[in-house]
């Protein structure tokens, strides 16, 4: 799953030369062998030297702040979303309410932050009734627009996000 | 039709400027040379014969002659709900009283949306934003919704909202 995902941040980044990549141990963290340093381990730190590889540090933040929040949700990505011992549905209420004012993770532009928490939502969304993409309506509209953003959806298939209402009037 | 390679020539009412006419510029200058005066009255000049003087006629018109830029959406759906936005914010949000009801409306349709129209940024947004630039008491109602306000302030940090919204709505009386 990593592997399918740094393969599909590789080509959105726009890099050439795919790497080779091994995993480590019984969760199959993701290793990336280079050439002449040591060896980098897990998804959040070979994603983040993708980036710098590819000279876009706009997508690690604005300013300290950005920084820290993009940080902080490569963090929530790895921790919370993949380790499966917090509840998926207090994973998409306390998103939901984080979203209500936002169009993405961190500031107002892209950054690594969404296109890795797409990735690790995906399936997540994927298994949502209609009702309950409503029911997290501020999740399923920066779902939605994230894999709408150019080049970013790669590897996964679309997920249908209906764009008017059909069930309540009610905000949240 | 040549017009798109000749210069357009856009005057403005200095007292009160067309919000979205001049974000709509402000997009396409890259695309189509608009130069932007202050007069009397506001009016896009295409030909001796040919002069628009509405602010959502003037956007039209730049849309169109810059349409790689995708300002009127992708097709013909998108075109029309497009229209429909920009009716909206003529009809409903321009000179009205009681914008109750009408933010009530585009705060469900900006519930699952990032941008009214599409997955990018068209003449809906400009238009409607542009309208409630102009409403003194928007800001004030914007807690009661949410989406809108999201919406909004989104827009209002990117480049040319901030420096239309500079520039010109600080000249409104």
């Amino acid at each position: 799953m990593a592997l399918r995902e740094l393969a599909s941040l590789e080509k959105y980044l726009g890099l050439k030369k795919p790497n080779k990549y091994s995993t480590q141990g019984d969760k199959k963290v993701p290793v990336l062998q280079n050439n002449d340093a040591d060896p980098l381990v897990g998804l959040v730190t070979i994603a983040c030297h993708l980036v710098k590889e590819a000279k876009r540090p706009e997508l690690l933040g604005d300013g300290a702040e950005g920084r820290a929040v993009v940080q902080q949700w490569l963090e929530y990505r790895v921790t919370k979303l993949d380790s499966h011992t917090e509840d998926t549905k207090s994973i998409l209420k306390d998103l939901n309410l984080y979203m209500q004012d936002r169009v993405y993770l961190a500031g107002n532009q892209l950054t690594l932050a969404d296109v890795l928490m797409y990735y690790g939502i995906h399936s997540i969304i994927l298994d949502l009734a209609v009702q309950e993409k409503e029911q997290y309506v501020n999740v399923a509209r920066w779902f939605d627009h994230i894999q709408h953003h150019p080049g970013v959806r790669r590897h996964l298939p679309p997920v249908v996000v209906l764009r008017n209402r059909l069930y309540t009037s009610r905000h949240h | 039709e040549e017009s798109g390679s000749m210069a357009l020539n856009l005057t403005i009412n200095s007292n009160n400027p067309p919000l979205g006419a001049l974000l709509t510029a402000e997009h396409v200058k890259d695309t189509v040379q608009v130069s932007v005066e202050e007069g009397k009255d506001n009016s896009l000049h295409i030909s001796d014969s040919v002069q628009f003087s509405d602010t959502n006629s003037i956007s039209r018109y730049l849309a169109r002659v810059a349409p790689a830029l995708g300002l009127y959406g992708a097709n013909m759906m998108e075109q029309t709900e497009v229209d429909h936005w920009l009716e909206f914010s003529a009809r409903r949000l321009c000179d009205q009283p009681d914008l109750t009801l009408a933010l009530g409306d585009l705060d469900k349709a900006l519930s699952l949306r990032t941008f009214l129209v599409g997955h990018a940024l068209t003449l809906a947004d400009l238009s409607v934003w542009a309208a409630l630039k102009d409403q003194s008491s928007w800001p004030s109602q914007s807690k009661a919704f949410p989406h809108v306000r999201r919406w909004f302030f989104f827009l209002n940090s990117q480049v040319p909202f901030s420096s239309v919204g500079s520039k010109y709505a600080s000249k409104k009386p």
